[in-house]
Formats: structure tokens, sequence, C-alpha cells
């Protein structure tokens, strides 16, 4: 029990990235190169916390607002997003988290500033989390396995090869691009009632490069890789405490190494491996 | 005042056009994003003022320091975190993620030989001579400034267009296979590209830090920020567009901070960006080339 308790806020702080590590995940399985997380996670955390502290509503209402924010957000932002490619989407994106930061910073009246906003009830507790976590991670597997996870596989491969197919391109960039929105949202709106006060920096570069490191870590083609890269990055600074200082530089290494010689992250290479071994003994029986 | 301003911002806007001439070479000629480039141009500022402060160094060296201490990390970035990707074809995606990787190693090392401290040159650094025309107050630094970028930049375009090296860089820009087949190795033409591109940034990070005087260990995230804004503005890959849309950001930075209020003046900045790279990704100063649309029917 003592363990437990030792360990909840970081644990609850995992479950959080998890959401976020999905968040980013879903978008680059569909090839499309948003930095956008952040931004819409701000919104989703500025919005709940607003709404709980100033307007006295009821944290799940308000948490739903949030996740509704990061939604509108990111449909509105797919529609030019649609027409960009590659490093122009997520210079696009990065304005957009700028943007949102910069509108947290300077909106005294609403925002506090770069204060931030303090005395949040923590009203979600760690069941509530694992709960809602547990359920977003089985949508995203069943949503990935059938056709539409497919079909963003053949876009991320080869646009060509998919618009061969018949594969609205934009149409489904556009459905991962939203569903990255609503998980951020979401994570955006628990982070903010699970750990009583937010600040702008919260949600700025730092976050932007943790999401994007679990999921290099992990693998960004398999929900298992965006949950394997979010453990592992929540988890490292508290076990290596020691490190503390050198915790950058560690995740800095990190990153250029599993990019460099694991380019498809550490656990989407296992399953791979995985599933060779599986396909090799289903053809060759004797062996 | 308008016009003091308006001179000040000048004198920053030609800094930032340099050091996004860098990034956007980069980008030209490799197809990179250097995240870490905000790193180099930080380390730049630290080597230089490093040799003025322990070495004693006269100011020119410290710009020297500045710029081949840029040049070399820049060269060893490539090294590290670029050439492996690259000779595996990876996806852009890798090198911005590599790059990344990169940044914080450098920015925790700053850091950690900063001790988080604001560092700032020696008052007599540089001589403050002051002269005054038509009212305005123009330091010599500023002119020094101007002075130096115009150089650089007329130097830069010479090397690109007058010399060998310059047409096996442009060789490379243009497809890296078919100068291979024409004997140009494209090893140390990227070594140099990655070196000229540091050197800028450390030469901008050396004057930035005389500028403002103050040398942070995280004084490059902004500006590699605006150096985003500036190389989408003036057109991914464009020499001149870089110089025009550094001048532009370096002056509404200037009189929006001096008459509306720092944070207003950041919102505007991205604000902008998003609706140029949305509504026309090529750069107000760019050609379109299929890079940068989605053909779609």
């Amino acid at each position: 029990m003592n363990f437990l308790a030792t360990y909840q806020s970081l644990f609850d702080h995992m479950l959080v990235n998890m959401l976020l590590a999905m968040s980013q995940y879903i978008v680059l399985r569909a090839g499309v190169f948003s930095l956008g997380t952040a931004g819409f996670t701000a919104l989703g955390a500025y919005g709940s916390a607003i709404l709980i502290t100033k307007a006295g509503w009821p944290p799940a209402f308000a948490i739903v607002f949030g996740v509704a924010l990061g939604t509108l957000a990111s449909a509105l932002l797919a529609l030019p997003l649609a027409r960009l490619r590659g490093v122009f989407q997520a210079v696009a994106t990065l304005a957009f988290v700028q943007i949102v930061l910069s509108g947290t910073q300077n909106w005294q009246s609403l925002t506090n500033g770069a204060l931030g906003i303090s005395g949040i009830p923590h009203s979600v507790g760690t069941g509530t989390l694992v709960l809602i976590v547990a359920l977003v991670v089985g949508l995203m597997v069943s949503l990935g396995r059938y056709s539409f996870g497919r079909a963003l596989d053949v876009i991320r491969e080869d646009e060509t090869v998919a618009v061969s197919l018949g594969i609205s391109v934009p149409w489904h960039q556009r459905r991962a691009f939203i569903i990255s929105g609503v998980l951020a949202g979401l994570a955006g709106g628990l982070h903010a009632s699970s750990s009583y006060s937010i600040m702008p920096t919260d949600y700025g570069f730092a976050l932007m490069v943790a999401t994007l490191a679990m999921v290099v870590l992990g693998g960004r083609t398999t929900v298992w890789g965006a949950i394997v890269g979010a453990i592992v990055l929540t988890a490292l600074p508290e076990l290596f405490r020691v490190f503390a200082q050198y915790r950058n530089v560690v995740q800095g290494l990190l990153l250029m190494l599993v990019i460099v010689y694991l380019p498809r992250g550490v656990a989407d290479t296992l399953i791979a491996m995985a599933r060779d071994r599986r396909l090799r003994g289903a053809l060759n029986p004797s062996q | 005042m308008l016009m003091q301003q308006l001179v000040n911002g000048i004198v920053v806007g030609s800094v930032y056009g340099l050091f996004a001439l860098g990034f956007t070479l980069l980008f030209g000629i490799n197809h990179i994003m250097n995240m870490a480039h905000g790193s180099v141009f930080m380390w730049g500022a630290f080597a230089g003022l490093y040799a003025v402060i322990a070495l004693d160094a006269p100011i020119y060296v410290a710009l020297l320091a500045g710029m081949l201490a840029g040049g070399l990390i820049s060269v060893v970035l490539d090294i590290v975190a670029f050439r492996p990707l690259r000779r595996r074809n990876a996806p852009e995606f890798s090198a911005i993620v590599s790059s990344i990787g990169a940044d914080l190693v450098l920015l925790a090392i700053a850091q950690k030989v900063s001790n988080t401290a604001i560092l700032r040159f020696p008052f007599d650094a540089f001589p403050v001579v002051v002269f005054t025309v038509l009212g305005l107050r123009i330091q010599l630094l500023q002119l020094v400034i101007i002075g130096l970028v115009v150089v650089m930049v007329f130097a830069l375009v010479w090397y690109l267009y007058r010399t060998g090296f310059g047409q096996r860089i442009r060789a490379v820009a243009y497809s890296e296979q078919t100068s291979r087949l024409l004997g140009i190795n494209p090893g140390p033409v990227n070594t140099q590209v990655f070196f000229i591109s540091g050197a800028l940034a450390g030469m901008a990070g050396v004057l930035i830090g005389l500028v403002f005087n103050s040398v942070h260990f995280t004084m490059g995230e902004p500006l590699l920020l605006r150096a985003f804004v500036i190389i989408i503005l003036g057109g991914l890959g464009s020499i001149p567009g870089a110089l025009m849309a550094g001048m532009l950001i370096g002056i509404v930075q200037t009189l929006s901070v001096a008459y509306i209020g720092a944070g207003v003046a950041e919102a505007i900045v991205f604000v902008s960006l998003f609706l140029v790279i949305v509504l026309r990704p090529t750069g107000l100063f760019g050609k379109s080339t299929a890079a940068m649309r989605v053909q779609r029917a």
C-alpha cells in the first residue's frame, strides 16, 4: 500500500501520458506529421480548469467540454492541413501550438497568464484514469485492426497506392487528426483535474518533444508502441533519480539512438519480429 | 522614435536573417529541418563569450571563435545525427526526431556549463560609440553588424554561384544521385554545407549576445521558432527570401514590442506564419515546387 501511495502521482502522470502518446501515434500512423498534440492538450486543460475554478462546473462536464474544445480545434485545423505535407504540416501545427501557448500566457483575465491556474480540485482518481485509458486503448486497438487502421497503414507507406486502392487520403487523414485532437483534449482535461494546478509552460515545446519521444521510442504503427513509450519515458527519470541532472541528455541520446538503429521503435520492432516468426512457422510447419 | 525603432529592427532583423540563412541552406540542400540549429547558435554565443571572458580575446577573435564553434558543432551533428539516416534514405521525420535528440543533449550540456546563469559580455568588450545622424542614435555596433551581414551574404552568394565548390553544392542540392553519377562525392559537400550553416548561426549567436548583452542556454529556442517563421515567409531554401523575411520579422517584432507589447507581438507573428503556410505555402518570395503541395485528383 505504501508503494502505491508513493508512486500514485507518477502513475497518474503515466496514464495521462499514455493518452498523449496515443494522440501522437494516430496521426503518425496516418502519415500526418502533426505536432499539434501539445496545443490540443493545452486547450483541453485550460478549458476544463477555467470552467471548474471560475464557473463552478462539475469536473465531469468540464472535462467533456475540454474534449469538445480539442475536437473542435482539430476539426477546424484538419481542413487546411490536408493541403500540406511533411515538414509543412509540422511547421503549421507548431505555429498552432505557439498561438495557443501565447494565448494562455497573455489572456490574463481568463488564464491568469504565466502563473497558471491553481487550486483545481483533485477530482479524478487513479481508478477513473485507469478505466478511461483502458477504454481508449480498447477503442484504438479495434479501430486500428479493421479497415480504418489498414487504410492508415497504406496511406503512410505510399499515398499513390492508397489512392489506387480507392482509399480517400484526405478523409482518413482528417479522421486521424480529429481523433488526435479528441485524445489530447481528454488528456488535457484529465491532467488539469488530477494535478491541482496548470501552467502555460506545461504545454509548450517540452511537452511536444516528450510526446514525440514516447511514440518514437515505443513505435508509431501500433497502439502498444505508444503505451510502452509512455511507460518507459515517464518511469525512466524516476528510476534514475541519481541522473536527474542528465535527464535531458539521456532522453536526447535515446531519441537519436532509437531513430538511427531502431527506426520503428522498440515495441513495434518486437511485434514485427514475433509476427514474422509466426508467419514463417505457418509456412514451414516442419521447422 | 518610430525611425529609431525601425533602425533597431533592421539591425536585429539582419541578424535573424543571418541565422535563418544557415537554416534555409540546410533545407534547400539537404532537405533537413535541423531542430538543433538553435543550440548551434547558442553554443556560438557561448564560445564567443568564453573567448572574451576566459582568454581576454579581442572581439573579432570572439566572433571567429563563435563561427568556428558553430561550424564544428554543426559538422558533428551531421556525422552523428543526420548521416546515418541519409545513408538509409530515412524519411524526413527521422531527421527531425534525431535533431531534436541532439538539441536536448546540446542544451543540457550548456545548462551544466553555464550553471543556468545569464552571462554577460564585459562592458568594454565592444567600444561604445554612438553617432547621431539626423536625430537618430546609431551605435557603432549596429553599423558593424549591418556591415558584417552584408559581407557574409555576398561571400555566401559568391561561394555558391561563382566557385567550383558552390557548383558542386548546387549539384548535390538538385539531386544527390545525379551528382554522384557525375563523380561528385556528396559526403564532403554536405560537410561544407553544415559547416557554413553552423558558422552563420555561431556568428549570429555572438552578435545577438552583443546586441542584447545577454547569453543564456535557452536563447536558441525563441530564435529557432522565429527562424521557422522567417524561412516559411521567405520560401524554403531561398537566400534572398530568408534575408527579406528576417528583416521583416525583426522590424515587426521591434515595433510591436515598442507599441503593443511583447506577448501580442508573439501571437501576431505566429498567426501570420499559420496564415502564410496555409494560404501560400511557397512563402511570400518563393516559387512553387512539387515538394510543397499534395497533388490529388
